[in-house]
């Protein structure tokens, strides 16, 4: 018992998994044979593409409601936002404007909306989450694939299929590419610094950091230590948690933003589904677990997890000849993250 | 003196079960009200009322009038309850392991930076962490107690627990009715004085106190005026002075008036089962260090307030929760306990918690009766020439369960019908059914007539004395009613926190009943 | 079977599947080929569903780690593929070799399920998630001979798609054909699928069996009673991985390819939501449900094909599909959850 113990504190300490990114990224960038140079800036990159989504993820973990499968909703809420303002040709600052309000006020209504679910299936958040982002998905895909064009009329036939029905597969935001992402962009070496990107990550992790320490913040550590007692001291459990799931998905629409802004490309379909599992892996790798998770779990997160990510397929293509063997490793990479992180912190949590 | 509380005419029933019937209470600011009562007094009924527990509301709400500060109050959450002043000190301890000492005195009225509470709301101004911790230290000091408001509360020892409660509670400007539930229960003896010290000093702030205990020595040392509650009604109130712990035990129990059920008689104390030394890890009923022999044939009683321990023996016999200590049975050393080898033999348990361990709602009377017979000892197999197949044998089946509905008289439709569609005390009725079943030697039974109606309640009384008679079997029943112990057993053993406290005839008086069950009078218990 | 009541879900299913027969019959299909064609998708997806019922009764909930019990099931036919075994002869030992992959692949699942109890959902998701990129690396590495199963030249492992043409294509769709005019019943198919069915029928019936479904309805009490709780898990999670196995070998000769690589991934979602269709709670499950969600769904299914197809909207079948999947399932969860915190 004892030896067992002692193994899980050593599985469950926040260490060991960021240990094992370092050193598995560490090997695979060897044979990789990509400059050091090369990874950084890519990192950097996903940093400020990724960075808030990771964050988003944090209150949830904080309220013990596990991680929140669901940001792909708030994704989708301010993809549909972009729809519609491109669809309606409104362009230049109001269009961003028009988007950034649509995206927040649509991300709120379905955190509520999702919030109030959850609150219905206590101990289950995490495959509700999971099967929320799936449903979602189905109807995001119905209006724009089905509904736009046939129910829905778009003013602007470029982003319609040649049929007449549906929004294309790819929507181009080149208004958008290479505007804020260099802005202040500082050389060093062959090292590129978008610090104004990184300075916004690092705004919305301060807004995270706020928010864990306001009232607010302090009843979602109660509830998310022990629920039942934070309701006998007074805390509405039910509305802290829908308040929760409200600020993770607006969170997750500001994430999705950046995400789209700086690629520059928007796969209309495809652009959010990976959102969930990518960023949740991002996290765990980063040392946080499914009962806590703090911001430098999502900053180191982001870039163990993204330095692995890139260097894995040429690390394959050299190794076996084979890049697909890379990407297996990737996604394995990332099921396993989250996998490992739900057998053991059950365990855990039984204590 | 003002009154702060006045409670008048109010009545409480869940399912039509009473649980307050008509109570009459006022409180005074700075009096130190004690409440005594035995398990199913009511008392947790009632501060579940004055504190806004959910529960109330979901239940039906309840009759009556309280009136708190000049104003009737009908609280529909804690929170409501604890806006208006009224502040609670939890048996279990109502505070939040992964935060530290000062987060946790100041939850829900943190002091943030001015300028963000403008900026942005009550709920999302920033917390000034400094100004906390300061504030709390200066609570934790006005205790007596210098703690460091950094510390997170799951590493504090149990004591010091209660103290960063009791301080979070003081921390409030606006209390005004302070209830404490149990709260010296886990204190050793110099925290205790240190406690009632403070309690004392808070009676000078005027607040009122309600004091809830089972040690009737505190009670009477340290409250001004005690309601005594015996189920569900007021049934004797003292002003400071004017009583004994010995009146308190005897209006605690009330005058029982018992017809014993069966003819007394002379156990020989040939053990078969005794305890060294043994303990139960169950949460919130721990067994701490039990010592007792049960004798062949007997029927013992096992009673204690709640949360004292009496319903461990049984799960702990089954490997339920992590046990220590020796058992030994038969003669022979009990080195693990196994549910399965147990039952082979020859113990059965009977769990108190009927629906959630006593019971598969879901399936037929039949098969509830037949289960672990069937299961663990292969009862009613149909014989078959293919390996693994294991079929019941229903003819064989049936005609056992049939006698057993017809001796128990069982009211069901039929064998088929559904365990959950039937009364609880029918209910109760497969449950001892399927015990038969697998012919026990030894069977443990815990609270085996909550819930079930007075016509049931005799069945399953003779039920447990006929099983004893005929077949022999060793009967421990946990239960707190001690009316039906004091008819049935031979001997009723009183358990207080987590060991026996004195072991009983029959037919003691209710006096010292009353004073067993408070752990009052006993040797080896430290008195405070 | 007992107390069996219809459920909402039910309803609209019914309702929208009665609906879609009226339109095929105005959009002048044929509706006898349809019919025999429900019969043997019945089949083919129902043996993935049947799967479901063990780990639902002993309380493990819906196996969302599905791709487990499919990857010991493909493995199962690569091994008779690459060995060139054909006919009934080949479909057989493929089901033999999955058995014993499964056997193994359950054993080890059901372990660590043993270990998660209470979020065997949730961690049965991302196990099935991550096994699959691992079996990738099987497929690309592991030394199969047969030619027809590997990537032609230029590539490495197995090819994503092996076609079963020479192997075992169809040979349950077509063994036992009884015709009735133009209906076609595979007796077959049915057949093997009434065994699997019937083995599940006989295995809740035995004394193991009972004691699985009195562990999955109440645990303390069956702990309390002496029941080996672990070990019952055990062993339903056991059957529940070997039947999906066979159930992927069923669904590939029905449908002509074993398909590998990603191609598991997303195959739990729409058995689970046949069976929610069919009536579970998504705590409880009788073999009668699962064969009427699947029957359901999959006419359903079928029916929309022809009609998006005939309305310009080829799309609009997929989408369809997963929204009615992905909301049955949420509907499931919120109604079982409910229930659980009422009692």
């Amino acid at each position: 018992m004892r030896i067992n113990q002692q193994v899980y504190r050593f599985l469950n300490s926040e260490h060991l998994v960021p240990a094992v990114f370092i050193i598995l990224s560490f090997f695979a960038w060897q044979f990789s044979g990509l400059s050091g140079t090369f990874v950084l800036n890519q990192v950097i990159t996903r940093f400020i593409r990724d960075g808030i989504l990771v964050l988003s993820l944090i209150i949830p973990v904080v309220a013990g409601m596990g991680l929140n499968f669901a940001i792909t909703v708030g994704a989708m809420a301010v993809q549909t936002a972009l729809l519609i303002v491109i669809g309606y040709q409104v362009e230049g600052i109001p269009g961003i404007v028009l988007v950034i309000i649509m995206g927040v006020f649509l991300s709120a209504l379905l955190g509520y909306l999702i919030g109030r679910i959850l609150n219905r299936v206590k101990g289950k958040e995490m495959i509700t989450t999971i099967i929320i982002g799936f449903l979602f998905n189905s109807i995001y895909q119905l209006i724009f694939l089905v509904g736009f064009g046939t129910l829905i009329d778009v003013p602007n036939k470029d982003i319609i299929l040649t049929r007449g029905i549906g929004v294309r597969n790819t929507v181009d935001l080149g208004m958008y590419r290479d505007t804020i992402d260099k802005l202040w962009l500082l050389k060093v070496g062959g090292i590129e610094l978008p610090l104004f990107m990184i300075l916004v990550v690092l705004i919305f992790a301060g807004f995270v950091f706020y928010i864990l320490r306001t009232r607010l913040g302090q009843e979602v550590k109660a509830i998310g230590s022990n629920t039942e007692t934070s309701e006998v001291l007074g805390i509405d459990t039910r509305m802290i948690r829908i308040k929760v799931m409200i600020l993770s998905t607006v969170l997750a629409a500001f994430g999705q933003l950046a995400y789209l802004q700086n690629i520059g490309m928007f796969d209309v379909y495809t652009a959010h589904l990976n959102t969930g599992i990518i960023s949740c892996a991002a996290l765990l790798a980063g040392g946080a677990s499914i009962k806590s998770a703090k911001i430098r779990h999502a900053l180191i997160g982001i870039f163990l997890f993204h330095t692995l990510f890139i260097v894995s397929p040429q690390a394959g293509q050299n190794l076996f000849n084979n890049a697909a063997l890379g990407e297996y490793f990737r996604s394995f990479v990332a099921y396993g993250t989250i996998a490992l992180a739900l057998i053991f912190n059950v365990k855990h949590e039984n204590k | 003196m003002k009154t702060i509380l006045e409670i008048s005419n109010l009545k409480k029933s869940y399912k039509g079960i009473v649980a307050l019937n008509n109570i009459n209470l006022s409180i005074n600011a700075g009096e130190i009200h004690g409440i005594v009562g035995a398990n199913g007094a009511g008392k947790t009924t009632l501060m579940n009322i004055l504190f806004g527990n959910p529960i109330i509301h979901e239940t039906g709400g309840y009759q009556g009038e309280i009136i708190y500060q000049g104003k009737t109050i009908s609280f529909k959450n804690c929170k409501e309850a604890i806006d208006n002043g009224i502040g609670m000190v939890h048996q279990e301890f109502a505070l939040i392991p992964d935060m530290t000492v000062g987060e946790n005195i100041k939850l829900g009225r943190e002091k943030t930076f001015a300028f963000t509470d403008r900026l942005f709301g009550r709920q999302f101004s920033f917390i000034d962490r400094k100004h906390n911790d300061e504030s709390a230290r200066q609570t934790l000091k006005q205790l007596g107690i210098s703690l460091d408001p950094g510390i997170k509360i799951f590493d504090l020892s149990i004591n010091l627990r209660q103290f960063v409660e009791i301080a979070r509670e003081i921390d409030r400007n606006n209390l005004k009715l302070l209830i404490l539930d149990e709260p010296t229960a886990v204190l050793n003896k110099n925290d205790a004085l240190k406690f009632i010290e403070i309690l004392r000093g808070m009676s000078k702030r005027d607040i009122g106190i309600l004091f809830i205990s089972h040690r009737l020595e505190e009670v009477q040392n340290i409250c001004d005026r005690v309601s005594v509650l015996r189920d569900g009604k007021l049934v004797a109130q003292y002003e400071r002075g004017e009583f004994s712990i010995n009146t308190l035990a005897r209006d605690m129990i009330g005058h029982i008036v018992t017809k014993a059920a069966a003819a007394k008689r002379k156990i020989p104390p040939r053990p078969i089962i005794s305890f060294k030394h043994f303990a139960v890890e169950m949460p919130g009923e721990e067994i701490k260090d039990l010592d007792l022999s049960v004798y062949e044939g007997e029927i013992i009683g096992l009673t204690s307030l709640s949360g004292h321990g009496k319903l461990a023996l049984g799960y702990g016999m089954m490997g339920i929760y992590p046990i220590r200590g020796e058992v030994c049975y038969a003669d022979i050393k009990l080195l693990k306990m196994d549910a399965k080898e147990n039952i082979l033999q020859g113990i059965y348990v009977l769990p108190d918690d009927r629906q959630d361990l006593g019971i598969l709602a879901d399936q037929s009377v039949e098969n509830n009766i037949i289960f672990t017979g069937n299961q663990i000892k292969n009862m009613f197999r149909k014989k078959s020439l293919l390996p693994f197949s294991g079929f019941i044998d229903h003819s064989q089946s049936r005609k056992h369960v049939d006698k057993m509905i017809q001796d128990f008289d069982i009211k069901c439709t039929s064998l088929n019908q559904k365990v959950k569609e039937l009364s609880g005390g029918n209910q109760q009725k497969v449950c001892i059914a399927r015990a038969l079943t697998v012919d026990p030697r030894l069977l443990f039974v815990a609270e085996p007539t909550r819930g079930v109606d007075i016509s049931a309640k005799e069945k399953i009384l003779h039920m447990l004395l006929e099983i004893n008679r005929s077949r022999n079997t060793t009967i421990v029943i946990a239960s707190s009613e001690l009316e039906e112990l004091k008819r049935i057993c031979d001997r009723i053993a009183v358990m207080v926190e987590g060991r026996i406290f004195k072991i009983l005839s029959p037919d003691a008086s209710d006096e010292d009943f009353g004073l067993a069950l408070s752990g009052e009078g006993g040797v080896e218990h430290e008195k405070f | 079977m007992r107390n069996f009541n219809i459920k909402p879900p039910q309803i609209i299913i019914s309702l929208f599947l009665i609906t879609l027969v009226f339109l095929a019959y105005a959009l002048e299909m044929n509706l006898v080929i349809l019919f025999n064609e429900s019969l043997v998708k019945l089949v083919m997806n129902g043996v993935l569903v049947l799967s479901l019922i063990p780990m639902l009764n002993v309380g493990a909930g819906m196996n969302f780690g599905l791709p487990v019990g499919i990857i010991g099931g493909l493995l199962g036919m690569c091994l008779a593929v690459n060995f060139r075994m054909t006919g009934l002869y080949g479909f057989f030992a493929a089901l033999l070799f999955s058995l014993v992959i499964c056997a193994v692949l359950g054993w080890i699942y059901g372990l660590i399920l043993n270990r998660v109890k209470g979020r065997e959902e949730i961690a049965g998701t991302f196990i099935g998630f991550s096994f699959i990129p691992l079996m990738n690396f099987f497929w690309t590495l592991a030394p199969f001979q047969n030619r027809e199963m590997l990537y032609p030249i230029g590539g490495q492992g197995l090819r994503p798609r092996i076609s079963l043409e020479n192997y075992f294509n169809n040979i349950l769709n077509n063994l036992y054909v009884i015709r009735l005019g133009d209906i076609e019943i595979p007796l077959g198919l049915i057949g093997f699928f009434a065994l699997i069915a019937l083995f599940l029928y006989w295995y809740f019936k035995t004394k193991i069996g009972r004691a699985t479904i009195a562990v999955g309805e109440n645990e303390a009490f069956s702990k309390l009673s002496g029941i080996n709780i672990a070990q019952t898990r055990l062993l339903a999670i056991m059957i529940s991985t070997i039947i999906a196995g066979w159930g992927i070998c069923v669904y590939a000769q029905s449908y002509g390819f074993i398909q590998l690589y990603d191609e598991p991934l997303s195959m739990a979602f729409p058995a689970i939501s046949a069976i929610l269709i069919g009536g579970s709670t998504g705590k409880k499950a009788f073999i009668f449900e699962a064969v009427l969600g699947t029957y359901l769904l999959q006419s359903m299914y079928l029916f929309t094909v022809p009609i998006a197809n005939a309305i310009l909207i080829p799309e609009l079948t997929e989408i369809l599909r997963s929204f009615i999947t992905y909301g049955i399932i949420l509907y499931a969860l919120l109604v079982r959850e409910r229930r659980r915190n009422m009692v």
